[in-house]
């Protein structure tokens, strides 16, 4: 696993210096050597990306450490990206460049992607950080969509390997400051590139006509308003500058607690109750702001407990859920399951591999998610009641349980435009610190939590039990959980909507960025939850629902019932939730280990079958429409069908690893009948920008 | 404890002084019942559970004509407490009374009536339905003892009866409601002495089907029983061991993992849930010792048309073999029919091929030398030129002279240099392994599995099921490339060439010959394999109650769902048949998994009387004409599954692009690397060893006996063998894989739970995952060309006879 070597040889001694630097240059070697300084391989920078330095004669290895097999190229590292520029990049044809992903080549790495770096000393591996003193001869980088990269550093000048070595590590691990991001230089080169698609309806929530709109999707106008309090962010920062509140909540209210303490209106189900979420008011320890904070949520449970609000649920995700701690580690152990430096080690925890899967616990924290929504959806669903999430800034699991139940109750939800609009609503506009959660800055890696993966992964689940109720594929869900990591798109690289506009709309203020200003810490602890809430509204409430026993029967008996009729896939959806159901999504986990590709196998042979047989119908279709409306006239020839002759991998899209073998050839309108699957690969930057850059 | 849930009346009814064997009536009074013979005779059964007082059965059911009534009676021990329980409530829809039951005078109701009867402190409620149409007793000769046999199965209505198959007798049944799977179905549960079936109402068993697969249990295949009263009593039943209540749920856990879960409908009719409860436990029982119910089957092919064909040959004449050769263009091979008597060895098939320029009487002299006098014989031979053979051990206690040695190489050899040796069983599972994993495999599915959620995974690793399922996978990958990257002779070799033999070459067949893909290829294919190679099939499922239980077939039945899984578009068949194939393994309907050799099976089905003299007295009726034909096999699938079930058989996302025909055209031998001129090997834990001589006997000891000693175990390779043999990792993909072979995943993740078989007793596992889809498309599809034939006015015949078939809709072109 991680570090292996490392904890035999690493012990702190220092190693010595590689007493045989090779100077033989791969020309001796390799025999192909001609051709590639013959062909000057050309790297695309995208506007405003700056090349920053770059090593020649790299060897790009196989992943594969017992055959040394590798390309040689060029390594270059931007401000964007760290790219390997093989030899046979050239070689690409046409029908492979089609499944491309547009702005990350198969061999680019950005560097918001680069998870851990390590270096092979003298075959022992080390992670790399800050100054070198020496420098390695093979350079493994991790990145956080679980690609591994081995590059050989032994044939590239010594002053070469320094300089991008160094490069590398300085760009990807030292801090950062917000404004240095990428995001900005590509955002003032590439400004008029951002003509807004008019095909695009997914809903920013940017405006209080979006917000009205969902109120009166959702019936939810009768008894909550949206109000523009926070216009400017005038009350608080961590709110969206529109957003929704009860009808009779008095606006000054918000303006109290900088929007702390506020119920906030997530989605109205169609019998009327709502789900809504609060952040706790802050800690204090003085008696007199205690009282007047008691008093303050004493009215607002006055207003919200008189009719017409139904019995309000108060579901405390900070002290009886799921800490970020738990979701860290979870994942952290869980990746590394995925992190393959070389097929042997994979070898070995093959054997092991579910018990290796189970004690990682990452599923069964997708299982726990689910549940809670499930319970949630519970209350709304059959016992008629309001349930008010409550976490202490909103912002993470309040993100994820809110959304995952609206996709779970909202048919809507579970289009690709309702999903976009649903992500915009509650992770952009909710203030999902995403700048911190992924780490962007590299400030803190105790901040870095995958909660966004986490909600990607119980949709998957969901979409995967029930592939039927779903706009889009797995593939539409892998990339967008890619694209969390590509810094051209402004959606996920912000911790609130305040941040954002802030810092994309008024640059030219150049306003000192305080990072402790717009994200206030969150606690990983579970001290640090506010008790006072917990005290005032809990046991208020607690006498309100019911004991925790009745409660499991009741979840045991809604989700039982549920799941013994047959599926409404336009209505409310369950998952499974046993121990069988909960399964690794192998696309996004899998897809770059050549060991799991299935040459002719997979779910995509099934899929091109249902392509074929789509079209074919498609075909049938129109042309008994023809004879429909012109019973005389004669059709026009069909077109044969396209055959898709090669034999896929079971990786496609992913893997582009076949390419001598089999080139993909699918009818390309097929795939455009699937739901723009396709799209999703090439067109990746239209869909997955859900800001305004 | 009975609480009872109606206010208690104890002063309606006192108990009289000597109540033994008495009817309470509420209009009449208490009756005696005459002393009935049958009362004594069960009176041994336990007391009821739940109930503190040695209670003992009778049960009794009294039948008017529109309502039942049942008491529970209690005999002599004692006196003060005998009623102890009384119901009345109308008949069940689709229940007749038996004819000749004395018509009653139904009095006029005498409104509400509520009875309870107490005693020692308990008390117990007697419930009878309010708006009933009162019933009246009419004396003792009314009451009629339900516990007998014969007179239940006269009593069925026709339509329970007339599913029988010839010699099947109705023991009990009881209406109740099926759950668990949907819809919810009410019938009737029914246990005869051949099975335990659910008939739903209204539910036709149709001529053709005489054994449904939806709804029948056959007795041997019924893993663990399970009676159910209230949230919280459940029994696990055991043969000879008592029931201890009246059942409100019978759950029936089948060896083939099926669920059969029936809710016994309450009010008045418990005695015949008690009943029907009871009957399967003891009919299960004696079950496990009978084991032939050949009868049937014969007696079923006797109905049938006299001269049928056998869906798929069955390869027990010579004609068969020699098809069979053809087809796959073995040229250099013969059939032998050296072992026409069985007198080579019982558990071979009377055919086999062997090489050509191989005489019998070096066949026969050459056999001799290996285990059981399974020699090699040709199992499948590659357009590309390579043959795959199997063979069992060497017999190392012999001393073959020299001719017998060659005799024994050149057949090994079969006209190659290359000859590489298989040591089947390394790294693959023992018998035992594979028995303890199933069963553990089959406690983890059952649905009250006490792994918790969160440990699912771990347990799943634990019963190793899937690390077996692995191996198998990668033996047969590796095997697969050797067959297909050279010419040469690849031999497998397994002690008792009976089990995992088969499992190899059969999967190596699946990856390398599309033909083997196809629905009737795979079935020509396990009958060749294994049915016709002599796999064991009685003792290792465990029919017999042997000790060398091991369901070999189960984990080849896997392996090839792992393939199906991985390869959807490869396989003509569907798991829909995999499944039906599986089921089978347990239905003792026809003698194909039957019998542990070709020489019983024969013998069963009188196939060969001019040969023996062996001839069972119950089948001595004899064949008319072909005797062959007569013989039914698993593959008539028409016996247990409906037309619309066979159609479900073919997988609608086949590719008929990979169909067999233009495979063959299409192989090339560019992927066979030329091997050193003479060279035998051994290829044993994922290595190629080169070995000084094929047989063991001239200078060193036993080959398989040293193998595993002197062979250092390498160092686990990241290259697989299609790597090495080809130069370059095939997953990097610069050099394609052969057409037709298929190089499955084998890796943790890509290893698959077959979750709708193994996991078919759970109701969340019911419904469909992706493949609805694709055939909801279909559906759609063939809808549409409907559509548009209609609308054309020139339609071939042709087309009307092909649209069923999915695969002529998928080929035709418009």
């Amino acid at each position: 696993m991680l570090g292996k070597g490392v904890v035999g040889g690493g012990g702190g001694t220092k190693a010595p210096k590689p007493s045989f630097v090779s100077y033989v240059r791969p020309e001796e070697i390799h025999t192909n050597e001609k051709e590639v300084t013959e062909k000057e391989v050309t790297l695309h920078l995208l506007p405003g990306e700056q090349l920053l330095c770059e090593a020649s004669t790299v060897l790009k290895y196989v992943q594969e450490d017992s055959c040394q097999r590798g390309i040689y190229g060029k390594l270059v590292c931007t401000d964007f990206k760290i790219a390997f520029l093989g030899d046979d990049e050239s070689a690409l044809d046409n029908d492979e460049t089609q499944f491309k992903n547009k702005v990350i080549g198969e061999n680019d790495i950005t560097l918001h992607c680069v998870d851990q770096i390590y270096g092979v000393f003298d075959e022992k591996k080390k992670p790399l950080f800050g100054q070198l003193k020496k420098y390695p001869e093979k350079l493994i980088i991790h990145c956080k969509d679980l690609r591994v990269f081995h590059f050989g550093l032994r044939y590239t000048k010594e002053e070469e390997v320094k300089r991008i070595v160094s490069g590398i590590i300085h760009h990807t691990q030292a801090p950062k400051l917000l404004k240095r991001l990428f995001l900005f230089s590509y955002a003032s080169a590439a400004q008029n590139n951002t003509a807004t698609d008019p095909k695009n309806h997914t809903v920013m929530f940017d405006t209080l006509k979006d917000w009205c709109w969902e109120l009166e999707r959702t019936k939810g106008n009768v008894k909550y308003k949206a109000v523009s309090v926070n216009e400017g962010y005038k009350a608080s920062d961590r709110l969206p500058a529109y957003f929704v509140v009860p009808t009779p909540l008095p606006e000054e209210d918000v303006r109290c607690f900088q929007g702390r303490g506020i119920p906030i209106w997530c989605w109205s189900c169609h019998n009327g109750c709502a789900l809504l979420k609060m952040s706790a008011l802050p800690k204090e320890q003085d008696d007199g702001l205690l009282q007047i904070q008691k008093s303050f949520l004493d009215g607002i449970y006055k207003t919200v407990h008189r009719p017409p609000y139904e019995i309000v649920k108060t579901e405390d995700l900070s002290s009886n859920f799921l800490s970020l701690q738990d979701i860290q580690t979870a994942y952290s152990k869980f990746k590394q399951l995925f992190l393959i430096d070389n097929s042997t080690e994979f070898w070995d925890t093959d054997i092991k591999w579910f018990s290796l899967l189970e004690s990682s616990s990452w599923l069964d924290i997708i299982r726990r998610c689910l549940k809670k929504a499930i319970e949630i959806t519970e209350c709304l669903e059959a016992q008629n009641m309001n349930v008010l999430l409550l976490e202490e800034n909103a912002s993470d699991l309040c993100c994820l349980l809110s959304s995952l139940v609206q996709v779970m109750m909202d048919p809507h939800c579970r289009t690709r435009v309702g999903f976009q609009s649903l992500v915009q609503k509650e992770w952009i506009m909710g203030g999902h610190c995403f700048l911190d959660r992924c780490n962007h800055l590299r400030q803190s890696d105790k901040e870095e939590v995958p909660v966004f993966l986490l909600f990607l992964d119980c949709v998957w689940q969901l979409a995967h039990q029930h592939p039927p109720a779903f706009d889009f594929t797995e593939t539409y869900l892998t990339v967008l959980s890619d694209s969390l990591y590509i810094p051209i798109f402004s959606t996920f690289f912000f911790n609130s909507p305040h941040q954002k506009d802030t810092n994309m709309h008024q640059r030219q203020l150049s306003l000192p960025l305080t990072q402790s200003k717009s994200s206030p810490k969150r606690g990983f602890f579970r001290e640090e939850t506010d008790h006072l809430i917990k005290n005032l509204l809990g046991k208020r409430i607690s006498k309100l629902i019911n004991s925790s026993d009745e409660l499991q029967d009741n979840f045991r008996e809604f989700y039982e019932s549920w799941h013994s009729k047959p599926t409404d896939y336009h209505g409310l959806l369950l998952p499974h939730i046993e121990g069988p159901e909960i399964k690794v999504w192998a696309q996004r986990y899998l897809r770059w280990i050549p060991e799991a590709q299935i040459l002719g196998g997979g779910r995509v042979a099934t899929m091109s079958k249902l392509l074929e047989m789509m079209e074919e119908v498609e075909h049938l279709q129109e042309k008994i429409d023809e004879r429909h409306h012109s019973q005389g006239a004669l059709p026009a020839e069909a077109p044969s069908l396209l055959r898709s002759s090669a034999r896929l991998s079971s990786l496609f899209p992913f893997a582009l690893l076949q390419r001598h073998s089999s080139k993909p050839v699918l009818p390309t309108s097929g795939w455009k009948a699937l739901g723009d699957e396709e799209d999703l690969a090439k067109r990746e930057d239209e869909f997955v920008d859900l800001g305004d850059v | 404890m009975f609480s009872p849930r109606y206010p208690l009346f104890p002063h309606l009814f006192q108990a009289p002084p000597l109540f033994q064997n008495c009817v309470y009536s509420p209009l009449r009074g208490w009756a005696s019942l005459p002393p009935s013979p049958e009362s004594t005779e069960v009176s041994e059964e336990p007391p009821l559970a739940g109930l503190d007082t040695p209670f003992k059965r009778p049960l009794i059911v009294l039948r008017a004509p529109q309502t039942l009534l049942s008491l529970v009676l209690c005999p002599a021990p004692l006196p003060d407490f005998s009623l102890l329980d009384y119901k009345i409530q109308p008949l069940p829809k689709g229940l007749e009374h038996p004819q000749g039951f004395p018509p009653f005078t139904a009095p006029s109701p005498d409104g509400a009536r509520e009875m309870w009867w107490g005693g020692r402190g308990q008390s117990f409620n007697i419930a009878p339905q309010k708006a009933e149409p009162d019933m009246g007793l009419s004396g003792p000769k009314s009451v009629r003892r339900t516990g007998t046999l014969e007179p239940r199965s006269c009593q069925l209505g026709s339509h329970l009866a007339s599913g029988c198959l010839p010699g099947e007798q109705i023991l009990a049944w009881a209406p109740g409601v099926r759950k668990g799977l949907e819809p919810e179905l009410s019938g009737t549960l029914i246990c005869t002495n051949l099975r335990v079936s659910f008939q739903p109402c209204g539910w036709q068993r149709s001529q053709e089907t005489p054994l449904s697969s939806e709804y029948d249990f056959v007795l041997v295949n019924i893993g663990r029983l399970e009676a159910v009263s209230g949230l919280s009593r459940v029994q696990l039943l055991r043969p000879g061991s008592p029931l201890k209540f009246i059942p409100e749920e019978i759950l029936i856990h089948g060896r083939d993992f099926r669920l059969l879960r029936v809710a016994f409908e309450a009010g008045g009719l418990e005695p015949q849930a008690f009943q029907v409860t009871s009957a399967i436990v003891q009919a299960r029982a004696q079950s496990s010792q009978a084991q032939q119910y050949a009868g049937i089957s014969l007696s079923k092919a006797g109905q049938s048309s006299g001269s049928r064909k056998p869906p798929i040959p069955l390869l027990e004449t010579s004609e068969d073999w020699e098809t069979e050769r053809k087809k796959q263009g073995a040229r250099g091979w013969r059939v032998s029919t050296v072992n026409e008597r069985f007198d080579v060895a019982t558990s071979l098939p009377r055919y086999f091929w062997v090489p050509k320029r191989t005489l019998d009487s070096e066949v026969r002299r050459a056999f001799g030398h290996f285990h059981q006098g399974r020699g090699p014989r040709l199992s499948w031979h590659h357009p590309g030129g390579s043959d795959l053979l199997r063979c069992g051990g060497f017999y190392t206690a012999s001393d073959p002279n020299k001719e017998h040695i060659r005799a024994v190489e050149s057949m090994l050899q079969a006209g190659h240099s290359d000859v590489v040796l298989v040591d089947t069983v390394d790294e693959l599972p023992s018998l035992t392994d594979v028995q303890l994993a199933h069963l553990k495999l089959r406690a983890l599915c059952l649905p009250d599995s006490s792994a918790a959620e969160e440990k699912w995974l771990s347990a799943l690793e634990g019963t190793r099921w899937l690390d077996y399922v692995r191996s198998c996978l990668r033996k047969a990958s590796d095997i697969s490339v050797l067959v297909t990257s050279r010419v040469r002779s690849v031999v497998l070799q397994e002690r008792g060439d009976r089990d995992f033999n088969g499992l190899l070459s059969s999967l190596v067949q699946l990856l390398s010959a599309p033909e083997a893909r196809t629905l009737l290829g795979f079935q020509s294919l396990v009958q060749r394999e294994w049915v016709a190679a002599g796999h064991p099939f009685l003792t290792r499922l465990g029919v017999t109650g042997a000790s060398e239980e091991a369901p070999v077939f189960l984990l080849f039945l896997d392996c090839v769902w792992q393939l199906l899984h991985q390869f959807p578009a490869e396989f003509e068949f569907s798991e829909f048949f995999l499944l039906a194939l599986h089921d089978s393994a347990r239905v003792p309907d026809t003698l194909t998994f039957l019998r542990d050799t070709p020489w019983e099976r024969g013998k069963q089905s009188g196939q060969f009387n001019s040969y023996t003299q062996i001839c069972t007295p119950g089948y001595s009726q004899p064949p008319a004409g072909n005797s062959v034909n007569l013989q039914l096999s698993v593959w008539d699938w028409d016996l247990r599954y409906s037309s619309e079930q066979i159609l479900q058989f073919h997988n609608p996302g086949y590719d008929p692009e990979h169909c067999p025909d233009s495979w063959l055209l299409r192989q090339q031998p560019s992927f066979m690397v030329p091997g050193p001129p003479s060279s035998v090997w051994l290829f044993s834990r994922g290595v190629l060893t080169p070995l000084n001589q094929l047989c063991p006997w001239r200078d060193s000891p036993s080959l398989l006996a040293v193998s595993s000693r002197w062979l250092p175990r390498p160092a686990i390779s990241s290259e697989s063998l299609a790597d090495q043999e080809w130069g370059l990792p095939s997953h990097w993909g610069a050099c394609p894989l052969p057409p037709g072979l298929l190089l499955p995943g084998y890796l943790g993740p890509q290893i698959r739970l077959w979750r709708r078989c193994y996991l078919r007793g759970r109701p969340e596992v019911q419904k469909g995952l992706s493949a609805p889809t694709i055939s909801g498309l279909q559906d759609e599809l063939s809808h549409l060309q409907e559509l548009l034939r209609r609308w054309t006015p020139r339609v071939s015949p042709e087309d009307h006879s092909k649209k069923r078939d999915p695969n002529t809709i998928l080929s035709q072109s418009h």
